[in-house]
Parts: structure tokens; sequence; C-alpha cells
């Protein structure tokens, strides 16, 4: 922005990218000032990741300059970047589980002395990086398996500043941290801003911007679409910027209205979560679940699925009971979309069609032999209906964009004819676009006549397109109303307060 | 583009390695209208087949022949073996051959008389002797049975004794070990405490075999006899390891700098020896002869001799001892 | 840490290639050279390390032996001796599996068919009990990883010491050795030169070209093979998907040991003797060929045609360097390095493949 160059910690000027035929950055400048904490935000594939990727050290750029602390910096790789006082915070986190805290934040910095490792020199550097953080409490001896995932993240910051981390970009931090967590880690990064340091801040979550960022930079397309002090900016102008396109477009909704009961809970529990799970869902209902990570709502859907055990309680499918596994529920008509495409929702390495049809060859088989012709039109129909923009159905899916590959298993449980969809966090990790794409899909199910279970952490997204909301917390089902009864402080007060509730309950239950 | 250059890549790589253990392996095969005779051993990596081997070129520069010596590294794989065999018939005049196994190798064998290529067999017998020129070897019974010999005399004719065995279906060494046990039944007073274990051809094995054998029957054991040299160095670090080197009677078959030591020291007591090199010249001098249509024996025995703490710096027995061994 | 992360991650991934945009309007077909580097790749890797041998034996005296019929013919049936029980490792390697009591399988199977000509049964009987003991441990390997849940390369390693003290057992300790006549149907089964000679190759490379044939078919066209692919690329998404993973794996090492009692076969016909010492280090061998081949040992990806090339190049490199003369440590070195290169060019085309 126009701040002068010269007092910026940071400054990245004129950054352009190309990859292959992509122009991923063009002319792209950020400038981060020490005692700051600029937000970088954008849509996925604005090019965040890449600027951050050349920030350090991953990618080169084909123009621009960088310079630290009024230094020209032109890492060769993420080492030298560290080296040169660049560090980044990822989501997912990058420490040694085995090893203590100590051992962890002076990873590849250890006092040492002919190859013998001298903790007692290395002791008071971590604590005082600890006691920076305001953490005192942590104890360097304590194995990183142990910790919380707040704390890992107070190790791996801590081992920042004992890097001597001019820069600190932290990627979408809190995306797996819990309320109270997520207070801490904004304490701890107001510190880091006293200290001087400049700091970078990339989130989805511009509410979170808000309260601690002092300034941000909006990525659209490769381009700087905007950039200024965060005061006085409404979230939705910022919306605005990143998406180019208003609001009101974001949430298209299709009308729908609920029939007769289609899949009953009674009393699910599993092995830890859910607890005493009881719901109604009817056809051409929208369902939304909204719980904090950890809440169980993972579990709750993947106890009605069968994927995980189910240790008492019954599931009703049209009235009939039935014991729950993957088999058998696609059989009963459900299906189920995993919130981990990568790990569980998708076969990466594997082409779309067969990833879409894996749940149900038997329609293009004859005596266990396939017809892969037929297989391959049918496919081609599913990926027009719902605009998968691929070369060929035989593409590797790993080869497609997060949306894509959503809309690939969204589809494959319309193929296998489900009436009742589980769909976990079916939007996470997807551009504005796509998302606005899956609502008007699952709103178009819903008037279709199928029923919809819609798990997400994001209420913005459940108020806009469910019809009920159900909140979750500790396992439970701790309320579930009309949307219109809900708003997005409600929900809030209804995931956090019933954690009291329920401890009480959990004494009771094993007194 | 990348695929073009990785592919040219690969075939670089290959063609470089290739043209490289050419270079390094084609010192031997320059070609002069010389006859080629295949050399083929059960392994390559013992001493006593470099023993052989020296022989072995003895013969082929005093015949004027070609020696293509080939082994595989492991005295097991016959599988390897028979594919050498199918491999290199083709390509030579005569083979002599030491049979990893007596059974699996006469089929090549006998695919290479069907064109035309004759195979002496040494050191170790094939079942079928019909389709082999001759058969040239220590006579491994009678080694066996000196050992068994001399060990009742160690042992003044009572006592125990245990054996290790070789892997089951190599001839040579079955032999050593049938000799072993025919002798010692001779002396009704020497006990067999253990003959069921094999230590196949790998010394580290052999050690660990020996050190369980000698574990499992500590304080009876009077002597012991090993049929071939990795057993015979496994049986030895055993005894060293136990401390019980030099209070055992220890009889072993086949030759090594170690064991010469051994036996200085009486660590050894007594080693059976063959002459491989002596093997190694007979084999390629007999395929010769049978090449230029001469009559050759059917059975041609190398010798066998036993050194002893007493008789090691005789001569011949240094000879034998210590033979010349090629490269 | 960061290049060895993900990264933000698949979906960041394909929007920077332009992701779906990008690809839609290029729009280009797979070309030529894609297909020879992927499916093609090891058969043309193959046609090189053939060539580069037939021109180093054309070039020494005496030399153009190597390429002879005879030469090809020699080939081919050591090929075979590895390709047949690699075809069964294929499958088990798409799986996501490995199988290292193969080669004691192997052994296994010829000692027990061994031991049916031994005792006279009729040839169809012993060649029976050989391929069934392979189809019984491949299910025991199969039904000990499912119900145990313990890693395969462990309770393969644990069959492995199983099925050759068994065998040993079995065999009392010594080879098994029928009398010739009673095999007379193997006699010539994996002979390299036929007769009559129009025959070109041995039965045993027949047969193999034929389980080749019928493995991809049944990998490409059979739900059965979809599953395979499925459980070896991801096993949660192949259990999402309601497939019966327990199963199918018990399935998938039945195979492989049906085609290590195949092997077993091929093994008793090459040796004429049943020992079951003999599976030792033949698992080596086997587990390369289809990770030359393509195979990933991390599952989801192999193909018969890349095992076959792979085994065909191991036996090439044996036979060229005994053509040559060139002593048996440089094979040992030339086949390492093979291996090596291989899957360091696998690795170095999915990382360009991931970047694109």
């Amino acid at each position: 922005m126009q701040n002068s160059v010269a007092d910026s910690l940071l400054a990245m000027q004129g950054i352009s990218k190309r990859f292959g035929a992509t122009q991923a950055l063009a002319d792209v400048s950020f400038s981060v000032r020490g005692g700051e904490v600029m937000a970088l935000v954008g849509e996925n594939g604005a090019g965040k990741s890449t600027l951050m990727k050349i920030l350090s050290g991953a990618h080169r750029p084909d123009a621009g300059a960088i310079r630290v602390a009024g230094r020209t910096f032109a890492p060769g790789s993420p080492q030298q970047a560290r080296d040169a006082g660049v560090a980044m915070i990822y989501q997912e986190l990058n420490l040694a589980p085995e090893l203590s805290v100590e051992d962890n934040i002076m990873l590849g910095r250890e006092a040492s002395r002919f190859g013998c490792l001298l903790r007692s020199r290395q002791r008071p550097r971590v604590e005082e990086a600890l006691e920076l953080l305001g953490h005192g409490e942590l104890r360097p001896d304590a194995p990183v398996r142990s910790l919380s995932v707040g704390a890992q993240q107070l190790v791996e910051i801590a081992r920042a500043l004992v890097h001597d981390a001019k820069v600190i970009v932290f990627d979408e931090p809190t995306s797996s941290l819990t309320g109270h967590d997520v207070e801490h880690l904004f304490t701890v990064i107001r510190r880091l801003r006293a200290t001087g340091r400049a700091i970078v801040y990339i989130s989805h979550f511009l509410e979170e911007v808000r309260q601690l960022c002092d300034r941000y930079t909006v990525l659209r397309d490769g381009r700087v679409a905007g950039a200024d002090a965060l005061e006085g900016v409404s979230e939705s102008d910022i919306v605005s910027l990143m998406v180019g396109r208003s609001v009101e477009e974001l949430f298209p909704t299709v009308p729908h209205a609920p029939g007769d009961v289609l899949l009953s809970l009674d009393g699910l529990c599993g092995e830890r979560f859910p607890i005493d799970a009881t719901l109604k869902l009817r056809r051409g209902e929208i369902l939304g679940v909204f719980g904090l990570v950890g809440a169980g709502r993972t579990e709750l859907l993947r106890s009605v699925f069968g994927l995980d055990a189910v240790k008492s309680g019954r599931v009703r499918v049209c009235g009939a009971t039935f014991s729950p596994a993957p088999r058998s529920a696609i059989a009963k008509g459900l299906g189920f979309v995993s919130e981990d495409r990568k790990g569980e929702g998708l076969a990466q390495g594997r082409s779309i069609a067969d990833n879409l049809t894996y749940s149900r060859l038997q329609p293009y088989s004859t005596m266990g032999w396939l017809r892969l012709g037929a297989r391959r039109a049918a496919v081609q129909r599913w990926m027009t209906q719902l605009q998968v923009k691929a070369q060929s159905p035989e593409q590797d899916i790993a080869a497609l964009s997060g949306g894509n590959q959503q809309k690939v298993a969204i589809a494959r449980v319309l193929h296998q004819d489900a009436h009742a969809l589980l769909l976990d966090e079916p939007t996470r990790g997807i551009d504005v676009g796509t998302k606005a794409e899956i609502y008007r899909l699952i709103g178009q199910l819903a008037a279709e006549g199928k029923a919809v279970v819609f798990v997400s952490s994001y209420c913005p997204e459940l108020l806009a397109v469910c019809d009920r909301i159900a909140v979750m917390s500790r396992g439970r089902i701790a309320a579930i109303r009309d949307t219109n009864e809900w708003n997005e402080h409600a929900i809030m007060e209804a995931a956090i307060a019933t954690d009291e509730a329920t401890g009480d309950d959990d004494e009771r239950k094993s007194a | 583009m990348f695929k073009n250059r990785s592919l040219t890549f690969l075939a670089m790589s290959v063609l470089g390695v290739a043209i490289g253990t050419a270079i390094a392996g084609c010192g031997s095969s320059r070609d002069d209208g010389k006859r080629r005779i295949a050399v083929i051993p059960k392994g390559t990596t013992h001493d006593f087949w470099k023993s052989v081997k020296a022989g072995a070129e003895k013969a082929g520069e005093e015949f004027g022949v070609n020696i293509i010596w080939t082994g595989t590294a492991d005295e097991q794989d016959k599988e390897k073996q028979v594919q050498l065999v199918d491999s290199l018939a083709g390509t030579v005049d005569g083979i002599c051959l030491a049979p990893i196994d007596r059974t699996s190798l006469v089929r090549p064998v006998e695919r290479a008389k069907k064109i035309g290529v004759p195979t002496v067999i040494f050191d170790s017998g094939l079942e079928d002797s019909e389709i082999t020129v001759s058969y040239v070897a220590t006579d491994n019974r009678k080694g066996g049975e000196m050992a068994g010999e001399y060990m009742a005399k160690l042992l003044g004719g009572k006592g125990s004794v245990v054996m290790l065995r070789y892997a089951a279906g190599s001839e040579s060494t079955e032999q050593r070990e049938a000799g072993f046990l025919a002798a010692i039944a001779k002396y009704p007073d020497i006990k067999i405490l253990a003959d069921d274990q094999r230590a196949g051809s790998n010394a580290q094995v052999a050690l660990q075999k020996s050190s369980s054998m000698l574990q499992a029957n500590r304080g009876r054991i009077d002597g012991v006899f090993t049929v071939c040299e990795p057993n015979n160095k496994g049986m030895l670090q055993a005894l060293e390891d136990e401390k019980l080197a030099g209070e055992i009677m220890f009889v072993g078959f086949d030759s090594d700098p170690r064991f010469v030591d051994a036996l200085r020291e009486k660590k050894m007591h007594g080693i059976v020896l063959q002459d491989p090199f002596h093997m190694g010249y007979m084999a390629v001098k007999t395929m010769v002869e049978h090449l230029d249509g001469k009559e050759v024996e059917k059975v041609i025995t190398t010798g066998e001799y036993l050194a002893t703490p007493e008789n090691m710096d005789e001569p011949r027995m240094k000879e034998l001892l210590a033979p010349p061994k090629a490269e | 840490m960061n290049e060895s992360r993900p990264e933000t991650r698949s979906e960041y991934r394909g929007n920077l290639s332009g992701g779906s945009r990008a690809l839609a309007e290029n729009g280009h077909r797979t070309s030529g050279w894609q297909l020879l580097s992927t499916t093609l790749g090891p058969l043309l890797a193959l046609c090189i390390v053939w060539l580069v041998f037939a021109f180093l034996d054309w070039t020494r005296p005496l030399g153009g032996t190597f390429a002879e019929v005879r030469s090809f013919q020699l080939i081919v049936v050591h090929t075979a001796a590895v390709a047949v029980p690699a075809l069964g490792m294929t499958i088990i390697i798409i799986a996501g599996g490995i199988d290292l009591s193969v080669g004691a399988a192997m052994a296994l199977a010829a000692t027990v068919g061994a031991y049916g000509f031994l005792n006279g049964y009729p040839p169809a009987v012993a060649i029976g009990m050989c391929i069934a003991t392979g189809l019984a441990a491949g299910v025991a390997n199969g039904a000990l990883i499912s119900s145990l849940r313990v890693v395969p390369f462990i309770v393969t390693l644990g069959t492995m010491m199983v099925f050759q003290g068994v065998g040993r057992f079995l065999a009392g300790d010594t080879p098994i050795r029928p009398p010739r006549e009673s095999f007379a149907v193997l006699d010539e089964f994996q002979a390299p030169f036929p007769t009559p000679a129009w025959q070109m190759f041995s039965p045993g490379v027949w047969v193999m070209l034929l389980l080749g044939i019928l493995v991809s078919i049944t990998l490409r066209y059979a739900v059965f093979g979809r599953h395979v692919f499925a459980l070896g690329s991801n096993e949660a998404t192949a259990r999402l998907c309601g497939i019966n993973v327990p199963l199918t794996r018990v399935a998938v090492y039945a195979l492989g040991g049906l085609f290590a009692g195949i092997a077993g076969v091929y093994q008793f016909a090459a040796l004429g003797e049943g020992n079951p010492m003999d599976g030792i280090g033949k698992e080596l061998p086997i587990i390369a060929a289809v990770v030359v081949g393509g195979g990933s040992l991390s599952g989801g990806r192999g193909s018969v045609l890349g095992t076959l090339s792979g085994a065909a190049i191991m036996a090439v490199i044996n036979h060229g360097c005994t053509t040559l003369n060139v002593g048996d440590m440089y094979q040992d070195i030339l086949i390492g390095a093979i291996i090596i290169a291989a899957v360091a060019l696998d690795q170095y085309r999915q990382r360009r493949m991931a970047d694109k």
C-alpha cells in the first residue's frame, strides 16, 4: 500500500509467478511494518499460498523483489528463508510428537558442543521464549504429544522466536482450535506484535481478522484487489473485494418443503461420541449441525453411516431399524460425504470415473465384469449435471481443484441414489463460487425430496441454507431449533454453554 | 519434454553402466579362435573355488584354451545356476560344472549335450552320470571316513561327538557326513550327540547353529566335526567365544589361512584337505582330452589328505593348506 | 519443513494449474509421449536394455550370440520364473500390501507337488496339490492380515518363516526328488528349447502370457479389480464406499498365493525336485519386478505389462552379462541400480505431474 517501503520490515514488490498457462501472481506488492498485524485474505486460489510459498522459499518468483529488514531477500529454500528470519506457522503443525517441548523448539538449533547436547544452555532460551508468549507454565520436558492442539501451536511459535524470526506468517492458524484457544492465540499474537515483529495473518474468518489485524490486503485472481487499514471497513466490503460480487449471491436458495420422516436416531451412542443423540430428519429438509471442533459432529454422521462403532441406540430409515455398516447404509439409501476429501473421501490417484462409481458398480457390471463404455457415458452425464470441470472421466481426481473434487464426492452419493445425504463440511477448502453452486445443489436436492444433514463449523452458511439447525457440544445434541429461531450468537452460546452442563452430567453418570 | 529427458537419462545411465561393466569384464574374453571352456563353480566367494580357478586357469594356459569362469555368489541358488548353464551352453565348446544340486542340474546338462556341448562334473556329483563326460572330485566319502577314524583316534575310542551338516541336497557334503558317521559307527563307545543341524553355506548361520549346539550339549561334547569351510569358520568362532577352543577335539574339512593358525594353536586338531587346484586343473584337462577325441576315465579322484598339528609343516601339506589362488 | 508438506493442498494445486479452467481450455489429450513414459515406460526400458546388450555383444569378436533366437528363448523362460509369482505380487502391491512369504510359499508348493509325484499320484493331482498349497498359503496370509490387523510386512515376514519350516517338516528336511518318469508331463514345461520347435517357447512361457492377460483383464474390467485399486489407493475411501475391505484383502492375498502355487509348479519343473529351502531370497526379485514395472509400494499403482517388463529386464541383464562374460557382481550392481533408477524416475514423474 501507500506506506513507504523504507519503514517496512517485510516488503514484497512487483511479484509475479506463472505456472504453465496460469498466471498465479501478477505484479503483487505486499508490505508489513514491524509491530503490525497484516491480514492477507482472498478466496482459495487467489494466490495467497503462492505468495507465501515465495516468501518461505518454496517457490522462486518470475519477477519482483523481496526485502526483509531492508536487506534483499531471495531464499533458495525454506531452510534459507527460516535462517533469514521468516517463519511460517501452518494450520497443520510440524512437530515431532514423541519429542519434548524443548527438543521441538530447539530442533535444528540445538545448543551443542562436540555433538553433545547442552541442555543447560538451551533451557533458558526455551523458557524465555515461552515466557515472552505469556505461557511460562508450559513444561519444557513434557512430550508434545501430551499437549492440546493450542499448546502445540505455541510450541511452534516459540520455535520461530528461538530462530530469531522477524516476520511470522500464520496460515489459517485457528481452523483446528476451539474458541478458548483462539483467544489465547490472539493474545500471543498481540504480544508478538508488541515486540516489533511483522505478522502476516491469513484467515478465512473475517471476524477474526477484524479482531486482530491492523491492516488488510485482499488478493483476487493473483492480483491485489485492495489494501488498507481495517478501521472503518465493513466485512461485506472485504467480501466484495474478495469475490468481486455481492454477498447476496453467495448463498443462493431453492424453495423446498419438508415431507415425512426419513431418518430417525433414537438415543444413539458411539464409542465416545455421540452421546444419546436423538433426532428426526424429513424428506425435503436440510438439517444443519453445528459444533466446535471435537464436539462430535463428525462422529455423529460416522456412527449413523456405520463407519464408527455404535454402542447403543437405534437408527431407523423409513421406520425400519437397521444396524449401521457402510454397505447396508448405502443399500438403505444413506449417502456420506467425508470431511477429509484427501484422506478418506476420495481415492487420490484414481480416475474421476472410479471415484464416482466405487459405491455402485452394479449398473455397469455383468457377472462381476465391467462395461467401461457404459460407465464412462454415465459418469460423463453426472459430470455435466454437476458442472465438474475436467478433461475427461478418466482424469486423475488429484488433478482437479478442491471444489471439483467435492462435486465428484457429492456426485458419488447421488449416483448411489441416496435419499438421505450426510454431508460433513462439504464446503471446506473450496472457493466461493463453487460454494455457491453447492448451496444451490443442496437446495435442489431438498426440493427433489431428499433429506440432507449439513455439518459445518461456519455459522453463516448454516443460517443461510438450513431449515433447522442442531448444535452439538461434547458429543451431545445441545439443541435443535428452526433456523429462524437461531442467530450466530445464540448458536455459539449453545455450543459453548452446554460445555459445563454436560460436564455436570458426566459426573452424575459416573457417580 | 521432461519425459524425453528422463527417458534419455535412463537410457544413458543403463548404457553407461552396461558399457562400464562390459569393459571391466571383457579383459579375458578377447577371442582368438581358441576353444572356450566354461568353468562353473558352486559359488565364487570361498577360497576353495579360488584355488579351483587357479588350477583351471593353469590348465587353460597349458592346453591353449580360453577359460570362462562364471558362477553365482550364493552357493544355494540352484535356479540361477540352472539358468547360467543354459545361458552359457550356446557360447562355449565345453562346460566344467560343480553342481549345486545333484538333481536340478541334470536337465540343463542334458540340454547342453543335445546341442553338442559336453560337460565334465567336478567337486560334487550329478545324479545322472550317463550324460556327463567324467566326474572329477575328491572322494568325499573317503575324506569323511578319514575324519571319523582320526576323531576316534583323538578320543581314544570313546566319548561324545556332534556333527554340523551343510545344506540338504549337496552331494559332496552329504558323502562326507555319511563317511564320518560310518567310521564313527565302528566305535560303539563313541556317541553321536547331535547330527541334525544344517548350517548352510553362510558362516554367520553356521556360527549361530554352532553356538546353540555347544550350549545345548555343554560339558558333554568331546569332539566336533564340520563338513566345509563356512561351517569350520562358524564352529571355530563359536568354540572361541565359548572358551572351548582346544578343549574339544575339532576336525574340519577344507582349508583357509585361519584354520592353519587354528591348527598350529591346536584349536583345530585335524583338517581333511582336498586338492582344489588339482581339481580345477584336472577338470579342464579332462574336458580338453575329451574334445580332442581321447578316451577319458569316468571317475577321477583328486586325492584327500589329513592335516594335523604334527604333519602340517611337511612341504606337501603346506602346499595343500595354502593352495595357489586366483585373484 | 515446507517442501515436505503437502501444502494447502490438492485444491490449491489444482487452482494453480488453472485447475478446472485451464484444463478445460487446453483440453489436450494424453499425448504419445505421455503414454510412452507412463504405461509403456518399463517396456521401453526393456527394449533399451536389450539393445544395449545386443550392441555390446555384437561388437565383441565372435559375438552376436545375444541377438539369436536361442538367447531370446532363454530370456523368456528365465522371465517366466519370476514373472508368474510377480503377477500375484502385482495384485497385492496394487492393493497396498506386500507379501514377503511368496518365495517360501513357492518352495512349499513345489515341495508338496514333488511329494505328490513321488507318491505316484496322477500328474493333475500332484500339480493341483502344488497350486492348492500356494492358494492355502495366500488365504492364510490374507486371513491373518485381515483378522489380526497387523501390517502385511510383519505377517508375511512371519509366514515366510512358517512356510519354510512347514516345508522342511513335510519334506523331512531333505529335498524331495521324485523319479524323473513320474513327472514327465512337466519335463518340458520350463525347457528353454521346446520340441517340437514350432512351439517357439516353453509351455511355461505361454501359460505366463495367458495368465498375464487374465490378470490384466481382471484388473481393468472386473469389479474386483476396481476394488483392488480402490483398496490400494485409499482404504478409507474403499470402506466409505461400502467395499468389503477384509474380504477383498483375503481375496487379494489368496490370488497372490494362487500365483505362488503356480510358480511352485514352475520351480518344480525347472529344478526337478521340491526343496523348501529353495524359496530363500526369491521374494526380492519378484517384488523388484513389480517395482521396476511401475508398481508403487504405497499402493494403487502397478500394471501387468510393467511387471512382465520388469521381470524381463532382470532376465535380460542376467543373460546379457553371462553372454558378455561379465561377473555376477556386476549383474547385482546393474539390477540394483535399475531398481533405484526406476523408482526415482517414477517419483520424479509423479512430482512433475503434481506440479502441472
